[in-house]
């Protein structure tokens, strides 16, 4: 049951290191021959897939049904100078002989010698310090990562919200209420009401001008009974086309009220 | 415009009371072209139509304080056609549920007289605008898309100037009262335009 295990961990194992071993090639690929075109988001890329399946590799040793593979010893049993065939098309000929000088190279299992080493000494300056200072240099390096990281979050929420704004302004909602007022009761196009839609209005009254010119010379005299007399006028020139005498008095009743609340602000 | 629809329901004498359910929006001028596209592209296929339209707003003021409102719209760019008189009721209040706005609608198609009549029959015109666009068709649903003119000199056609740098985007249907339905396949559609146009319905009496 166990060799079971085992087998079925190596085959697992190989399978990752497979492809962990394809996308080095591929990034090496790129690098060396693209490296006039490559972008950082591509190499970032290459490298999140490669650290991907490093993590896939360390979960597949972690897994529970993975026999503890530090009980078990690799022993070479021949080591011949010769070519041999099968080493070759395993390796896809990167390994042609198993011999001497490959073999400490593919089956050590202490790092380097200088590595060693630079370990050794971290360990006993770690060591070194006391407890709580230890910790104190834990709760700096974690504060100043978490600073980093907000920064970086807020300068991306800024830069995309002011992004959109920019690109995607596509309607203006104030345009949007102006026009259904438009539509629904007139506002901002009626000739007759006073300039309650802006200076528009004043430029575009070519037929009716030269009523209101000679009225706006009126409206300068401090009289409420001044503006009650250029809205006969106008009302006059409507009421012609409409052909209702009759309505005329609640004409001039009604424009005479909305004149007389704003008879100075053109 | 197009002439009133005809209704299935059985018609008990009187009138047959068809709603309109109405959503609003609006597309800024630069952005037109890509709305026009999609719409071209989402609703029925058909030669893009285009229309200038005149219409007229006359107002009967009556001893009760809410004047009667109707609408006379004419065609200036195509000859021949009648004119389309329409009344448009209060908005219904209904459940916030009702994602348009709902308000009774009569559609009626008269000869060229029509001012002269309304006139004479006491009505006045409040205001008037031309309206030029885009109609789009998908099943019931209609899509206007169009920009308002205001007319400089009463009467007068040719001498007129937007209103502003925006078309309004409206998207109706008239249908028999009682078809909520109606109003989901609306917001459906709404939601297909959603990052151009925002189509959601106002009530004009909160822009007064």
């Amino acid at each position: 049951r166990e060799e079971k295990q085992l087998e079925l961990t190596l085959e697992a194992l190989i399978s990752q290191v497979a492809d962990l071993k394809n996308s080095l090639v591929s990034f090496i690929y790129k690098l060396e021959n693209e490296y006039d075109r490559l972008t950082w988001p591509s190499v970032l890329d290459s490298f999140a897939l490669l650290s991907g399946q490093l993590n896939t590799l360390n979960k597949v040793l972690k897994h529970e049904k993975t026999p503890l593979l530090r009980n078990q010893v690799i022993i070479p049993l021949v080591l011949s100078p010769d070519r041999d065939e099968e080493i070759m098309r395993q390796t896809e000929g990167r390994v042609p002989v198993f011999s001497h000088e490959v073999v400490p190279d593919h089956l050590r299992t202490k790092p380097d010698p200088e590595v060693e080493e630079q370990e050794k000494q971290l360990i006993t300056d770690a060591a070194r310090i006391s407890p709580d200072v230890a910790q104190k240099q834990i709760q700096s390096l974690n504060k100043m990562c978490s600073n980093l990281l907000e920064k970086i979050s807020k300068e991306e929420r800024e830069s995309e919200s002011g992004g959109l704004r920019q690109n995607k302004q596509t309607f203006n909602p104030a345009d949007t209420n102006a026009l259904v007022a438009a539509v629904a009761f007139g506002k901002g196009l009626s000739n007759r009401r006073p300039p309650g839609s802006g200076g528009s209005v004043q430029s575009g009254q070519p037929g009716a001008g030269a009523i209101i010119a000679g009225a706006s010379g009126m409206q300068q005299v401090p009289m409420s009974g001044a503006p009650a007399q250029q809205q006969p006028m106008l009302a006059g020139v409507q009421m012609a086309q409409a052909g209702q005498p009759g309505k005329m008095p609640s004409g001039i009743k009604t424009n005479i009220k909305s004149a007389s609340m704003h008879p100075y602000q053109r | 415009m197009e002439a009133p629809p005809v209704t299935m329901m059985p018609v008990t004498g009187g009138t047959i009371n068809m709603m309109e359910y109405l959503l609003q929006g609006s597309v800024l001028d630069q952005s037109l072209e890509s709305l026009l596209h999609r719409l071209r592209g989402l609703c029925d296929n058909m030669e893009p139509e285009t229309f200038l339209d005149h219409e007229m707003v006359f107002l009967l003021k009556g001893q009760q304080a809410s004047p009667f409102v109707l609408r006379a719209r004419r065609s200036i760019d195509k000859s021949g056609m009648p004119w389309h008189l329409r009344y448009l009721g209060q908005p219904e209040i209904g459940d916030k549920n009702r994602h348009a706005l709902v308000r009774n609608c009569v559609d009626i198609a008269t000869s060229d007289n029509l001012t002269d009549f309304l006139v004479e029959m006491g009505f006045r015109m409040d205001h008037e605008f031309v309206a030029k666009g885009h109609v789009f068709r998908k099943g019931i649903m209609k899509i206007v898309v169009y920009k308002i003119f205001r007319i400089l000199m009463p009467g007068n056609t040719d001498n007129i100037e937007p209103l502003s740098l925006s078309y309004l985007v409206e998207l109706n249907v008239v249908a028999p009262a009682g078809q909520d339905v109606v109003s989901d396949d609306m917001r459906n559609f709404a939601e297909q335009l959603k990052p151009l146009v925002h189509l959601e319905k106002i009530d004009p009496k909160r822009l007064m």
